[in-house]
């Protein structure tokens, strides 16, 4: 058993697939977190904008991940580019939304008395709003990672590498230790990567949760 | 209103004669500690970040914010060693509370708003930030602007007291004022002007005294029968007698009846009452006569007598 998944870890390069879909997965993560704190924070300063953006990101939200790389196909070819920009197509809505609801749901006394101190609106933001909204957002990322790791999987299926290539691979040639070895790997990997994001947001809950 | 976080729709505010809104809001809110009932401690923060806040914003050193927490933590009597590095959540809400008040002391604001800042605290608590609010009132030595729904909390921590009725000061005084000459029957009825016995405390001696006006005065050297005659005519129990221009004491009718005598004078019925300062509240002035089983007490300034003090009075007046 052992000897046999060996066989095919080292056959079909699961290490080099593993850091390369790794990268892939980083990339898009962090592409992904920048532009949906961006778009939080822009819609928590205008406000009124939130309603159609959220509707918009809900409804690519709702769009079947395969069917919007297919889509991209036309606009970015097949890779590891369409891969990245499907991730964060995904991910913007959950940490968009967890940023926004963060900012905007700080308790009403800290924010008077913070006003009364004499901060200003940008004090208010930095020192208060942001940091009791970061158990929020870390939670919209955590949310962002298990998409992430999907679509990043389903992206090596076309052609982006990572640990989606040795399962296309197992598909097109039917052998069932690939896709076996590769897919449970890919599952271990996706509950390893959720459960640090996990302490990680636990930690900051304990740090900067309200009560 | 008073730091412009609301601006009012009508009328002005002025401190010190500058209206607030020519100054600008920032400053303003600076130059105003500002306390509320929910406290509003910055949960992601320390007791020290919490305090610091604003003079860290002013850039402070990290050395002259350390001794200002230091310094107000030891004014409101929690000690730093001990709490400075505590998130809110660590603390009760006594403890709470007064981390809001020293975080509004932070910056030495001149003046300091309070919007019922014991009014979640449990009472026995709150009675006990009372009392170290009174001491810390002395301390720091600033106006402050103290909201409360309490008229017993007003009447123990306020000097002069402002009733608000419908967005309109009704009246402002002391706490005498307002029960004895309530502006209109809301403020009687608030204060309780028609229960005075209940504010025992809140008066003083002088409030309730028989003022020298309307007392009796008799020299020594009155015979007792004009005396009797005297008292007797103007209704009166009790005489303060003077010997000259000093006080010797007072004397009772009863005594001069009892007696029997018609010659010689008052002076030999004279009995010396216990003194009592006018400042002093009307609660320990009974108290300590019901101790000492006095029933007539003079109420001195120095040398002058500016009442008397007896439980009749006090009963008449209170109800």
């Amino acid at each position: 058993m052992i000897d046999e998944i060996q066989t095919v870890w080292i056959r079909y390069n699961l290490t080099e697939r593993t850091i390369e879909h790794l990268q892939i997965f980083t990339i898009a993560l962090l592409l992904a977190i920048t532009i949906g704190v961006a778009t939080g924070l822009f819609l928590y300063r205008r406000r009124r904008y939130s309603p159609p953006v959220f509707s918009t990101l809900n409804a690519v939200q709702t769009f079947p991940d395969i069917a919007l790389l297919i889509l991209l196909i036309p606009l970015a070819g097949i890779g590891t580019v369409p891969t990245i920009i499907a991730c964060v197509l995904y991910s913007i809505l959950p940490i968009a939304r967890n940023t926004y609801t963060g900012l905007i749901s700080v308790g009403p006394e800290l924010l008077e008395v913070g006003r009364a101190m004499g901060l200003v609106e940008r004090d208010i933001l930095m020192k208060i709003r942001f940091p009791l909204a970061f158990p929020m957002i870390a939670g919209g990322i955590r949310i962002a990672i298990v998409f992430t790791m999907g679509i990043v999987t389903l992206g090596g299926i076309f052609g982006a590498g990572g640990l989606g290539a040795p399962l296309q691979t197992g598909i097109n040639l039917m052998r069932p230790d690939i896709i076996f070895v590769a897919g449970i790997w890919v599952g271990l990997l996706a509950v390893i990567l959720d459960g640090i994001a996990g302490g990680i947001e636990a930690e900051l809950k304990r740090r900067f949760g309200s009560w | 209103m008073i730091n412009r976080l609301i601006d009012p729709d009508q009328g002005s505010i002025s401190i010190n004669g500058t209206a607030i809104t020519s100054i600008d809001e920032i400053i303003l809110r600076k130059n105003i500690g500002y306390v509320i009932q929910q406290i509003g401690l910055f949960p992601h923060m320390t007791v020290r970040e919490n305090i610091g806040l604003v003079p860290k914003i002013e850039g402070w050193s990290h050395d002259r914010i350390e001794e200002r927490v230091k310094e107000l933590l030891t004014l409101v009597h929690l000690p730093p060693e001990i709490f400075m590095d505590r998130y809110p959540k660590e603390l009760s809400g006594g403890q709470q509370q007064r981390i809001g008040l020293a975080r509004a002391l932070v910056m030495d604001p001149p003046l300091l708003l309070m919007d019922e800042p014991f009014g979640a605290l449990d009472p026995l608590l709150r009675r006990q930030l009372q009392d170290e609010f009174i001491g810390i009132k002395e301390d720091i030595g600033r106006t402050i602007v103290f909201v409360t729904h309490d008229i017993n909390e007003a009447f123990r921590l306020g000097d002069r007291i402002a009733i608000m009725h419908e967005g309109r000061i009704v009246q402002v005084g002391t706490a005498r004022d307002l029960i004895l000459s309530p502006a209109d029957p809301m403020v009687a009825g608030l204060v309780g002007s028609d229960h005075l016995y209940r504010h025992l405390e809140n008066l003083t001696v002088q409030d309730i005294m028989r003022p020298v006006s309307r007392v009796c005065l008799l020299q020594a050297s009155t015979s007792i029968s004009s005396a009797i005659v005297l008292m007797t005519d103007g209704g009166e129990e009790v005489a303060v007698i003077s010997d000259g221009s000093s006080l010797s004491g007072v004397v009772w009718i009863s005594d001069l009846l009892r007696g029997g005598r018609l010659s010689g004078t008052v002076g030999s019925y004279a009995r010396s009452p216990p003194i009592l300062r006018p400042d002093g509240t009307a609660l320990s002035a009974i108290s300590g006569m019901k101790a000492d089983g006095d029933s007539i007490a003079l109420v001195m300034n120095g040398e002058e007598l500016l009442g008397i003090f007896t439980p009749d009075e006090v009963l008449r007046r209170l109800v």
